[in-house]
């Protein structure tokens, strides 16, 4: 067989070089066409100008909702863009390009190391969009550096834990398509119904339960005190220990999943 | 180790769905093998379960003597695999989309530039190698989706209907392209529809139908098998009495192709050649009418008047009584406008294959690997008793495995 083998390259470098390559793959394109990297960024620069604003004039209080509202959209638009994995997932799977990696001598996990290593990227591209816009709106950080980029972190690492939720759905999906409804419907009463938006003191009891148990309420008011101040409370430490269940559910599901898929 | 790829008794289910229901495959070393069949038939399982994508529930195979459930790594490292399912990344260039796989089989930076430098200008991609595969027209994309496969230059290489979809130039093209590529020593197994293609390419074809191998042989091999070689002239005047001739000669009644069948038959390619290319619908059109024909026994167009212009095609079972009819005819004065003794075509071969209810006795001695039998369509041909009135009695002459549709 040495005759057959003689030509073959044989992959050098384990799983963590061939996802860098895969990430490399995922993110070139945002170079390759400028019109994707400005949808990437139009994204949640829209959303932050839209709320802030908006519900600035409703208020009649640009600073104060601005202060309020702004770590809240952030968390929201952060949130929304862990979509793209499992999308991505679910397009790589539904074109065949999946099945090219899984045809080449590779490890197995380096495509999903690939995914989440650039989206954890384009993640904190969006993150610190979505800050530089909120201080454009009027937006002003009142803790130090070190509890800003504490913030920051917080969020990408709650959005790295729901991006394999996400994975898992992308490849439960049957389409794109399907993929996106599913996760809206996942990540709808996620956002809204938390204290992203509206401090519980004005909701209905019901409403008020399920806000006190959403992790995103507590995400966004973790972000809203590393940012702005405040007591911290118990807020860190919930979202921290969702983040860490939600991992300890959704990446072996996923792992699972991805395993059958790429057997 | 003679076999590139081998594979026996494949089974694979997709819930109440049998893709495969054993299938043996063998291909030598640097041998091109076509599996050929409608859609549906189980070829793309097939090819999955040999480039380790998916698990056979039953049978094994081995790729490069490797087992491709027990050492899949192995496998990959032998194969490259280029169709229909398998894909390039749309979103990036020609030249990323080779450098990303060169890369992801540890070549360098470098190398991995350099050989996707080498490999688009060996598909022709030069040009389109900075533009976004998405812009590729279907052509481009098939030649880069096979340039990808061949980045770690596989001596095992597996192609899902390389050119379906493809318009004719860009299926030419493509198919020069393989034939370099079996030039260079690679073992091939390719999948098509086309009988065309698997007659262009390859040494070998494997007919499938229904998860089973309906049929193995070369191009040659599954012609013969579908009957005999059929006579075919065009007298420039006189038809009857050449189709008389042909009767008395041969022993059995001509199919005539004059008036409407003539002009049904030469839709896709006027003035049917006497070689015939028809189309597969074409000749199975012509093979139900020759039933219709048949059974009916009316003796068809003449009662419609003389007619001037009209092919006449009879079986030939001994080649020896062709220059008999030859001579017959210029005895007659009757001059021929294009005569042929021709193979049947691929395509009556294949639809003779693949029609077939069941495997049964009729399984000629050629056939190797297949695990259903080989259809031969004489079981299908009307009994002697539908035969229309002949001047002679044509089932004298008849044999036992003859086609159906080649028997007027």
């Amino acid at each position: 067989m040495t005759s057959l083998a003689s030509h073959r390259v044989r992959p050098r470098g384990g799983a963590l070089t061939q996802g860098l390559t895969l990430a490399w793959r995922s993110l070139v394109p945002l170079r390759n066409e400028p019109g994707r990297l400005v949808q990437l960024l139009l994204q949640p620069i829209f959303m932050i100008l839209l709320f802030v604003c908006l519900f600035g004039a409703m208020t009649g209080d640009q600073t104060g909702t601005a202060q309020f509202l702004l770590p809240g959209v952030l968390v929201q638009v952060a949130l929304v863009a862990t979509n793209t994995t499992g999308m991505n997932l679910a397009e790589d799977i539904g074109n065949g390009v999946f099945d090219r990696f899984r045809s080449l001598p590779i490890a197995r996990s380096a495509p999903l190391i690939g995914r989440i290593l650039a989206d954890t990227l384009t993640m904190l591209l969006t993150v610190t969009t979505s800050l530089l816009t909120g201080l454009v709106a009027g937006f002003r950080v009142r803790t130090s550096l070190a509890e800003t980029l504490a913030g920051l972190a917080l969020v990408l690492l709650f959005t790295f834990a729901l991006s394999w939720a996400s994975a898992w759905i992308g490849l439960k999906a049957r389409s794109v398509a399907s993929m996106q409804g599913m996760a809206t419907a996942v990540l709808l009463p996620l956002t809204f119904g938390s204290t992203a938006f509206i401090p519980a003191a004005n909701v209905p009891g019901w409403l008020r339960w399920w806000m006190d148990v959403n992790p995103v309420s507590h995400l966004a008011a973790s972000l809203r005190v590393l940012l702005t101040g405040g007591p911290l409370g118990a807020h860190l430490w919930i979202t921290l220990a969702w983040a860490v269940a939600i991992v300890a559910v959704f990446f072996p599901l996923a792992v699972h999943s991805y395993t059958r898929r790429i057997r | 180790m003679t076999y590139a790829i081998e594979a026996e008794g494949l089974i694979k289910r997709y819930g109440d769905k049998t893709a495969l229901d054993g299938v043996n495959l063998a291909v030598r070393r640097g041998e091109v093998l076509a599996v050929l069949g409608p859609n549906g038939a189980g070829k793309t399982t097939a090819v999955r379960i040999l480039a380790t994508l998916v698990s056979p529930d039953g049978g094994s195979a081995r790729v490069g003597g490797h087992d491709v459930v027990a050492r899949p790594h192995q496998v990959r490292e032998l194969i490259g695999l280029t169709g229909q399912y398998a894909s390039v990344d749309e979103n990036l260039t020609g030249t990323q989309n080779l450098m990303m796989i060169g890369r992801l089989l540890g070549m360098s930076r470098a190398d991995a530039r350099a050989r996707a430098v080498g490999l688009l200008d060996r598909f022709g991609l030069t040009e389109a190698g900075d533009r976004a595969a998405r812009t590729y027209s279907g052509g481009m994309r098939r030649r880069l989706d096979l340039a990808v496969s061949m980045v770690a230059d596989p001596r095992i290489v597996f192609m899902d209907e390389p050119t379906t979809g493809l318009d004719p130039r860009a299926r030419t093209e493509l198919w020069d392209i393989v034939r370099e590529q079996v030039a260079g020593g690679s073992t091939v197994l390719l999948t098509t529809q086309y009988l065309e293609e698997a007659d262009q390419l390859a040494d070998r074809i494997v007919v499938i139908d229904h998860g089973r191998v309906a049929a193995d042989g070369t191009p040659d091999q599954l012609k013969s098998r579908a009957g005999h070689r059929r006579l075919e002239i065009r007298p420039e005047r006189d038809l009857w009495t050449a189709h008389d001739i042909l009767a008395q000669v041969i022993g059995v009644t001509p199919h005539v192709s004059c008036g409407q069948a003539a002009h049904r038959l030469s839709k896709d390619a006027a003035p049917r050649p006497p070689g015939g290319t028809a189309t597969a619908e074409a000749r199975a059109e012509d093979a139900t009418e020759r039933m219709a024909d048949a059974s009916s026994g009316a003796m068809p167009d003449r009662s419609y008047g003389p007619v001037e212009d009209g092919v006449l095609s009879v079986p030939i079972v001994d080649p020896a009584m062709v220059p008999e009819v030859f001579r017959r005819l210029a005895d007659a004065g009757i001059t021929l406008a294009e005569h042929a003794l021709r193979r049947p075509s691929l395509d009556e071969a294949f639809l003779a294959l693949v029609s077939a209810p069941s495997p049964d006795l009729s399984t000629p001695p050629q056939l190797s690997t297949g695990t259903g039998g080989m259809a031969s369509a004489g079981r299908q041909a009307p009994s002697p008793s539908s035969e229309p009135p002949a001047p002679r009695p044509a089932v004298s002459s008849r044999q036992p495995q003859s086609s159906g549709r080649s028997m007027a």
